[in-house]
């Protein structure tokens, strides 16, 4: 008994060795951010900061106004999600039901929907929602976003559909359950591990999406921090303690998220489990 | 597929049957879906289709009717002399990159699926990883790998174990490893994490069983958790595939395909024709021949999963 | 606002221009895109301050993008139709954009200006504004290339700060003693990466060597390429030239990973906030050795008024507006340089370096103009990338990028 809590708590340092070495370039981020101008490029570089220097988020905070920017991308990463699941759970979940060639060539469609980069996607979907006058609106962004995720979301989901027993969806219906209620009753919770690491991953895609918001919101007010933080990146000049400290905030808050949001993450990925 | 009829009503007598595929609600449901990708992908598809066929300038590359050329632009590829080093580079970057993320990426979600105290919090911890924008990990792991100044050369001469800085991303006997390298860091959360939910949802009961009969641990990853997680493990295969030929940032913000040429791949050299070169159209060509890349290993997948076991 | 307006009009099949009441109505913002979201770029932030001051009832809304990305999107403008009243744009990239008919025409209305005219100019800036005699857009700021240099390390080895070395062996024989032994520190630092900049900072070399661009396979471009690949292959030089840019180089510097470093003004204002020892700037050296030709590149921001704006009137009253020479004297503080010769710049504050560069810009010359640039630039870089990796010997790799180039210049040879 013993020498197993042992080996539990051995594999718990392997796991936390292999995580800090995993996790070093963002520790080296937000120790860059912290580190004075003259620090920053100090050689040998030091590997903590010799003294906290703030004045790289006062910047970004009184100037940049990174609150608005981090606000817009919660917004437009949020609703994002949201659009993507409603169409590509449905979606997903009826591909993993039906068999005919139709839904191979379905699929083949949804993965070729990945190919083009968005710097190549953009321009043609900039004209074609001009027409539609969606062009500075969060609307069109929405779109432009879910263009990306969806086929993504279907990917990922079909198979865990495939998953769940069919049994299960059979025995609901024989319930009197329709389709459609065994889809919500049974189907969804049954494979609820899956939608949420879909989510998180949609969620994530989207938050550090730079190209569709750059190009189809011109106005600043509107824009997500990803423009905001590239605007710093792409400049003439390498400025790295803007850089590193505007990534630390944009980086921040969805770590904060996801360490709220751990049990529910965990429960999701471990109830498939126990069932 | 156009047949949108209402959803079926469920009659006693129907829902005894297996559901067929006859069943109108499930080609409605994947409509909606596909609707919007035809739409809203199938356009800018379709705009660079044609591009590739056309000549284009900046003069009139916001008319529609620009001079049709046939075959011209994609001849003018091949024969440029930059057309097969960029085929070899992108190859050995695709392969490495999604060999080494889904292994590890396995690797990792086995390891953190085991019962230990704090094995969730790292997983998610890993995942962090994927949050950063890519040209921000360019830029970071571009300074980490600086031949003066960076502090991986630092680590390693401090520790004796070179003498002169290496050139990471200078040599062009590195550069690609290099780049390679970032990429297999920024890209194994993704992986590590679908497989995690697949691994997950596999039934346990399988295992138990398994384990009854004594079979070893290696026997029941190949016999039990390979097959069993084969349609996961398949998709993200494609997804990585995918997402590493169209991924530009990395390399863009580390290398911007050099030296010399030796971290081009087709996104970078698209890019450069297209932005850089103002030479659209052939842009446009490899923007055609990513897809048709693409069309093969999309064909592989679906055959593989004609022949997927159903539950 | 402005493009549910435009659609009304598309709707009502009117023709635009013609409606007079509508140009007014258009007039209420003057768009404006460019580059500079620095902390340090007071120079527009303040022209855009005092115009939005005194036109309140025609304020500018400004788009700012990175740099990196900016080409893309003044082409993605382009091909979209969706253009900004007024926009930057880089000098070298001016001609291609004119050429193609993406430009307004301004020669008339600099016929009429009071402010604007060619003789205020100086040439080289001036001419990278032109394409076959009109006018297509008037410089913002000029910018060259020179030499930092550290100081406490000249002096640590042996070297006098106060006489930088003047001639290609003498830069050689200081960043040979600059270097250490444990390459730790680079004697000199330079971009030559996959880029523009490889061809902005070897042009200097190859002008100061007597050759030029219609001339890559002469012996004048051999020597200069052997240079770099000599400083390169000897080691006095980070292999990494091949990837950083020029503003990275200067990181080196600063973090004391490089002695010397040739890069533009635009760095200035964050070197001597960051660096912790004594710092100037120098002349790039000139060849020696019987050549003595003083060259360097020209840089800068040109302002344009896209093709398809209806709101032409009051982007040239802004560009009058930018281009006030009292203004333009507060160039320095963004690290530009005024393209005016009748800027008065009083008390600049980084003197020494303001100094060395306005001696600089006199011997620089404009890439180009010439409305391909871009593809003869990049056969350049290549050879620059071809021959420092050690892929082809350099005559070989000037030999190609001569092959290419030499059609592009008999359609349309270089002009000013």
């Amino acid at each position: 008994m013993r020498a197993r809590v042992a080996g539990r708590w051995a594999l718990t340092a392997v796991g936390a060795a292999i995580t800090a070495l995993y996790l070093f370039p963002i520790y080296w981020m937000y120790a860059s951010s912290l580190k004075s101008p003259a620090e920053l490029f100090r050689s040998p570089p030091t590997l903590f900061p010799s003294a906290i220097d703030l004045a790289a988020y006062t910047w970004i905070f009184t100037r940049e106004n990174v609150l608005r920017y981090l606000a817009n991308s919660f917004l437009l990463a949020g609703t994002t999600t949201f659009v993507t699941l409603a169409l590509a759970i449905p979606c997903a979940y009826a591909m993993s039901r039906l068999r005919s060639r139709w839904v191979d060539g379905a699929l083949l469609g949804v993965m070729l929907a990945q190919v083009l980069p968005p710097a190549l996607m953009v321009t043609p979907i900039f004209i074609m929602f001009r027409q539609l006058g969606l062009t500075n609106s969060y609307e069109g962004v929405i779109l432009a976003l879910v263009t990306k995720s969806l086929p993504f979301a279907i990917v990922v989901l079909r198979p865990a559909f495939l998953l769940v027993p069919q049994e299960l969806e059979e025995a609901a219906r024989v319930d009197g359950c329709t389709r459609l209620g065994a889809l919500f009753r049974v189907i969804l919770p049954a494979a609820r591990t899956a939608i949420v690491v879909c989510a998180i991953l949609v969620f994530l895609m989207t938050y550090g999406e730079y190209v569709y918001a750059a190009s189809l919101l011109s106005r600043i007010a509107m824009q997500p921090a990803t423009v905001g933080l590239y605007a710093f990146i792409g400049a003439e000049i390498s400025d790295w303690n803007n850089i590193m400290a505007f990534a630390s905030a944009f980086v921040t808050p969805v770590i904060i998220l996801f360490i709220l949001m751990q049990r529910l993450i965990v429960q999701g990925m471990t109830a498939g489990a126990i069932k | 597929m156009g047949s949108s009829a209402s959803p079926a009503v469920p009659s006693p007598a129907r829902t005894r049957t297996r559901f067929t595929d006859s069943d109108a609600l499930l080609p409605t449901l994947v409509a909606g879906a596909l609707i919007f990708i035809i739409v809203f992908i199938g356009y800018p598809v379709a705009y660079n289709l044609a591009m590739s066929f056309q000549e284009v300038t900046l003069g009139n590359i916001r008319d529609f009717a620009r001079p049709f050329v046939g075959l011209e632009n994609y001849q003018a590829l091949v024969a440029d002399p930059l057309f097969w080093p960029v085929l070899r580079n992108t190859s050995i970057f695709v392969i490495t990159n999604v060999v080494l993320q889904v292994l590890l990426g396995l690797g990792l979600a086995m390891f953190f699926l085991q019962d230990f105290p704090g094995a969730a919090w790292m997983r998610g911890m890993i995942l962090a990883g994927w949050i950063l924008p890519p040209l921000v990990i360019a830029a970071v792991f571009k300074w980490l790998f600086a031949s003066n100044g960076g502090l991986i050369n630092e680590a390693l001469m401090g520790a004796g174990l070179t003498a002169q800085p290496v050139n990471f991303l200078s040599d062009t006997a590195t550069a690609m490893a290099t780049v390679t390298f970032t990429n297999v860091w920024f890209g194994t959360p993704f992986a590590m994490i679908l497989l995690s939910a697949g691994l997950a949802n596999l039934p346990r009961d399988v295992f138990e069983a398994a384990q009854i009969d004594g079979a070893g641990t290696l026997t029941r990853f190949t016999r039990i958790t390979v097959p069993l997680l084969m349609p996961t493990l398949l998709a993200v295969t494609c997804l990585c595939t995918i997402y590493t030929l169209r991924a530009f940032d990395v390399i863009w913000g580390m290398t911007g395909g050099g030296p010399a040429n030796t971290t081009n791949v087709l996104p970078v050299w698209s890019f450069q024709l297209s932005f850089q070169q103002f030479n659209f159209a052939q842009g446009a060509v490899i923007a055609t021949m990513m897809f048709a890349l693409v069309i093969l290993v999309a064909l592989l997948y679906i055959r593989s999963i004609r022949s997927e076991l159903r539950a | 606002m402005r493009i549910t307006r435009r659609q009304t009009l598309a709707l009502a099949g009117a023709a635009p221009l013609a409606a007079p009441a509508l140009v007014q109505a258009q007039a209420r913002t003057i768009s404006l895109w460019h580059v500079f979201n620095l902390e340090t770029e007071a120079y527009m932030r303040e022209g855009v301050r005092d115009w939005n001051a005194q036109n309140p009832n025609q304020r500018i809304e400004e788009r700012i993008i990175p740099f990196a990305q900016y080409r893309t999107e003044l082409v993605r403008a382009i091909a979209t139709g969706d253009v900004p009243d007024l926009c930057v744009i880089d000098n070298p990239d001016t001609p291609s954009f004119a050429a193609q008919n993406q430009l307004t025409d301004l020669t008339q209305r600099v016929a009429t200006s009071e402010r604007i005219r060619a003789s205020v100019y100086h040439t080289g800036p001036w001419s990278t504004a032109q394409w076959r005699g009109r006018t297509f857009a008037v410089p913002r700021d000029s910018n060259t290339i020179a030499l930092y240099i550290n100081h406490e390390m000249f002096r640590a080895a042996g070297l006098d700060p106060a006489r930088p070395p003047g001639t290609w062996p003498d830069l050689f024989a200081a960043a040979r003693r600059l270097t250490s032994a444990d390459g730790r520190v680079s004697g000199l630092m330079f971009s030559a990466r996959a880029a523009e900049d490889a061809t902005f900072q070897w042009l200097p070399f190859l002008w100061q060597a007597g050759g030029d661009i219609d001339r890559l396979d002469g012996p004048e471009a051999l020597d200069a390429l052997r240079f770099w690949v000599e400083c390169v292959t000897s080691g006095v030089s980070s292999r990494d030239v091949l990837t950083v840019s020029q503003s990275e180089g200067v990181n080196r510097l600063i973090s004391g990973n490089a002695a010397m470093a040739i890069s533009g003004p635009w760095d200035t204002p964050r070197v001597s906030q960051q660096a912790r020892f004594e710092w100037s700037v120098a002349q790039l050296p000139v060849r020696g050795e019987g050549r003595e030709i003083h060259a360097s590149g020209l840089g800068g921001w040109n302002w344009a008024i896209p093709q398809g704006t209806r709101n032409a009137d009051a982007a040239w009253r802004l560009i009058e507006h930018m281009s006030r020479p009292e203004h333009m004297a507060q160039s320095w503080r963004s690290g530009r340089l005024p393209p005016r010769t009748d800027v008065p710049v009083e008390n600049p504050v980084y003197a020494q370096a303001f100094r060395a560069y306005s001696e600089q810009i006199l011997t620089a010359r404009p890439r180009g103009p010439h409305p391909r640039w871009p593809d003869i630039s990049r056969p350049i870089q290549t050879a620059i990338q071809s021959a420092l990796t050690g892929q082809a010997p350099p005559d070989v790799a000037l030999r190609t990028a001569a092959t290419a180039i030499r059609p592009i210049l008999q359609q349309t040879p270089l002009r000013g």
